[in-house]
């Protein structure tokens, strides 16, 4: 991708004198970006054999850009093939919709560590750079990656189209691809800004955090549920004009491709194709002029020296929930202080958080969705609660799974430097935190919801299932490599967590077929939970025992 | 008199509301080496971020080599190099590229950077570690492409904070040989740290701040005419801290209680 995008940039470069910006410096500052992408990826896969200096292979993008055409083959099929060319509008704006969605979900989840970044402010302000150029180059740099997305997933739209109305209307389709990911790049800036505008600086990173969740959760939970309520008969007509379609991003785009597809040179065609095109283009102006300047300060403002906290002097209270649940779950003072320690930890490191909490709150809006909207008779039918219950216990393992990496995994030395002779209690005091913090909680949510929905007969098989799913957690931290808790990287996580996942899964597919069986045999459910729960206990203590030798450290 | 190649006036600054700097005022001429130093959280890194063009809101007036940092950042930036305190680099890349990088943004041209960076790498017993990626650097190495990356384009004025920090001996007595010889050269050092025994030895001028205030300037022997002693003890008495004895004597007593 990088010779391709520097190709770009080089081609560009009266464009960037104009915008302002110095095209050496622009381009020398893309180019380090995305060396460095390719190394950072890289460097997760390769961490043992990483002697190959010259070797930037960047699979893992590529993989995803895969998934996403993977994507783009059901909208486009579904949204564009079928519907007749009079109703194609409202179908055109479904398949932006999911384009927009998908380029901000990327733009806040995995890339708000581009934009936020502030190593940049050390290295590269000091130096004769402006602001313009570092913006741009920061926009260069992440439009990169959002118009691979953006082709990636409307690749088999632009065929579709292309096939069916002619190459026109395929560029126009593909023009108006990459200019909602420009819209969607600032509209993200603009949310950004707004959110500086109103915290301040030192809350400013934690605040954006519980967005980025709330936000991932919010975007993944109407991608479910709009194309579910939304009624199949409707799209397939006609569409009656509406003014409130002025105000709908998705619907400029579908315009603008719809007026070449009919083809129909009306007004409001005119207009929504001048709102597809205009509107991105003010964005990046306005982004340029007036956001750049603005956020670059508010930026800056973020890293500088903060003044260290005061609190009152004296320990505190000692009446906090965590202090009376280690107190009541814990019997062993290493135990009590991996148990304080990871509840801690796990509420305040961002990374740890912005990994594991859009997996619970997907998991949720998932299983609702799911049982509201159908998946046609699954989703009302017997097994689909004990999926719901099981597909919980998965969610919750990320969290587990996550649980070993920190950005301040150096900071495990004194795993190593204090006198504990039998690891295996810290080990367990974590997993007691993550069961008492995640699990019991998440889990209940889910139960309650369960039980509203399908009876409190269900109670037995909530029961089963959570024992289950714990055995599950455990004998998956069990069966591989043993870690204490933030003592590696978040590189190193990742490498081994796709077969692990699978192996995951197809186990948890045979418990919870087994426990499908269960429910055919009058009280059978009820007979198989002390099994459950002996099983967990046995296998829990044997967890604690975990010696020094089965212990992996950096 | 020459004009002076930086020129503070009457600085103040705010972080929200607190008060970092209250009213500094300074003046330094080509060719110095001007130690800067005070407690934590006294004002230095600020005072510095001021003069290199990074922070842009305070008050008062500030001018390096005669261009208002304000006003004309990017004119001081191109003039001056700075070394940061933190180790801030991307370490994904290779020396070599890093250099080369930072040399770009600078305007400098591709061959002539790598000319110099090689030289200098190599000056610094760095040569085979040219093409290796720092992630694997220990914080010595970083240091010295750090140092390097801020002296590359040959700045008239060089910032540095704590420069010295994760290197070994001899290479402290290289970095500080390059001071010196950088001074003779007619360029200007401007150097913070917390390390008092080199502060004395290589500054041809002194300036203690504590609170964000100036409390001390002149030359080491001058700062002796007021306070006697070395400028550890000198130090400790002018920032309000010289009762360590007693307060070393109940932290052992605490430990034992």
């Amino acid at each position: 991708m990088k010779p391709i995008v520097l190709w770009f940039v080089v081609r560009l470069n009266p464009l960037w004198r104009v915008l302002g910006s110095d095209p050496v410096a622009l381009r020398a500052i893309v180019d380090v970006k995305l060396t460095m992408d390719n190394r950072r990826s890289y460097a997760s896969l390769g961490r043992y054999g990483q002697s190959k200096a010259g070797e930037d292979k960047n699979n893992q993008f590529l993989i995803v850009l895969g998934i996403y055409t993977f994507f783009g083959l059901f909208t486009g099929l579904s949204m564009l093939a079928i519907p007749p060319k009079e109703a194609l509008f409202i179908p055109l704006t479904i398949t932006f919709g999911y384009l927009m969605v998908f380029c901000a979900m990327t733009l806040l989840s995995d890339f708000s560590s581009l934009i936020l970044d502030s190593a940049d402010n050390q290295i590269i302000l000091p130096r004769p750079v402006n602001g313009r150029t570092l913006l741009l180059a920061r926009i260069v740099h992440i439009a990169g990656y959002l118009f691979s997305i953006a082709i990636a997933l409307s690749l088999v739209g632009i065929i579709v189209v292309t096939f069916r109305f002619g190459p026109l209307a395929g560029i126009m389709f593909l023009i108006m691809s990459l200019l909602s990911s420009i819209l969607m790049v600032f509209l993200t800036n603009v949310f950004y800004l707004l959110l500086m505008q109103f915290t301040s600086e030192e809350r400013l990173r934690e605040v954006i955090n519980y967005f980025q969740i709330v936000m991932a959760i919010v975007f993944y939970g109407s991608y479910q549920l709009v194309p579910r309520l939304m009624d199949r008969d409707t799209m397939l007509q006609a569409v009656e004009w509406k003014s409130w379609f002025y105000f709908v991003p998705p619907m400029w785009m579908a315009g603008a491709v719809d007026m070449v597809v009919q083809p129909a040179f009306d007004w409001p065609h005119a207009l929504l194709t001048v709102l597809a095109i205009g509107l991105p283009f003010a964005g990046l102006w306005v982004m340029n002029r007036v956001l750049g300047p603005v956020f670059n300060a508010r930026l800056a403002g973020l890293e500088q020296d903060s003044v260290p906290t005061t609190t009152q002097t004296g320990p505190e209270q000692a009446s906090s929930i965590m202090q009376r649940l280690s107190h009541l779950l814990t019997n062993n003072p290493l135990e009590r202080a991996a148990f304080g320690f990871v509840w801690r930890v796990t509420a305040r490191d961002r990374k740890f958080k912005l990994k594991t909490y859009p997996q619970l709150g997907f998991g949720l809006a998932y299983i609702i969705a799911m049982s509201v909207g159908g998946f046609g008779a699954f989703g009302k039918s017997g097994g689909f609660y004990l999926f719901a219950l099981y597909y919980t216990g998965l969610f919750v393992m990320t969290a587990q799974y996550q649980l070993s990496a920190s950005d301040d995994f150096k900071a495990s030395w004194v795993y190593g430097s204090t006198p504990i002779s039998r690891p295996g209690e810290i080990l367990s005091g974590a997993m007691k935190a993550l069961i008492a913090k995640f699990m019991v909680p998440f889990y209940a949510l889910v139960a309650i919801y369960i039980a509203w929905r399908f009876g409190l007969d269900k109670i037995d098989d909530i029961v089963l299932a959570f024992t289950n799913s714990l055995i599950m957690s455990l004998a998956s931290a069990m069966a591989t490599e043993r870690r204490l808790p933030f003592s590696i990287a978040h590189d190193v996580v990742k490498r081994s967590n796709t077969a692990r996942g699978f192996v995951v899964l197809f186990v948890l597919g045979l418990i919870a077929g087994a426990h499908y069986g269960l429910t055919l045999i009058p009280y059978g459910v009820w007979v198989a939970v002390p099994f459950s729960i002996g099983t967990f206990w046995y296998l829990f203590s044997r967890y604690r025992q975990t010696s020094w030798a089965q212990i992996v450290l950096e | 008199m020459n004009n002076p190649v930086i020129q503070i006036q009457n600085l103040h600054k705010y972080y929200s509301t607190t008060h970092i700097l209250k009213g500094i005022n300074l003046s330094v001429q080509a060719g110095q080496v001007v130690g800067y130093i005070g407690p934590n959280g006294a004002g230095k890194s600020t005072t510095l971020k001021i003069l290199i063009g990074l922070l842009t809101d305070y008050a008062g007036e500030v001018s390096v080599l005669g261009y208002d940092v304000k006003t004309d950042p990017i004119a001081v930036k191109s003039r001056i190099g700075y070394v940061p305190e933190n180790a801030a680099l991307y370490d994904t890349l290779t020396p070599m590229e890093y250099l080369q990088f930072i040399g770009q943004l600078y305007g400098m041209d591709e061959t002539t950077i790598e000319r110099r960076a090689f030289d200098l790498l190599g000056l610094f017993e760095l040569s085979g570690h040219v093409n290796a990626r720092m992630t694997t650097f220990s914080k010595g190495m970083r240091q010295k492409v750090l140092l390097i990356s801020g002296l590359i384009h040959n700045p008239e004025i060089i910032f540095l904070d704590e420069p010295l920090s994760g290197l070994d001996a001899n290479t402290v007595v290289l970095v500080k040989a390059i001071i010196r010889q950088l001074a003779d050269a007619g360029k200007t050092v401007f150097y913070s740290s917390h390390i008092m025994d080199v502060v004395e030895k290589i500054s041809d001028r002194i300036i203690i701040i504590d609170k964000g205030q100036i409390i001390a300037d002149g030359t080491f022997a001058e700062l002796q005419q007021q306070h006697s002693g070395s400028l550890e003890q000198l130090f400790g008495q002018l920032t309000g801290s010289d009762d360590q004895q007693n307060t070393a004597t109940e932290f052992i007593n605490t430990l034992t209680k």
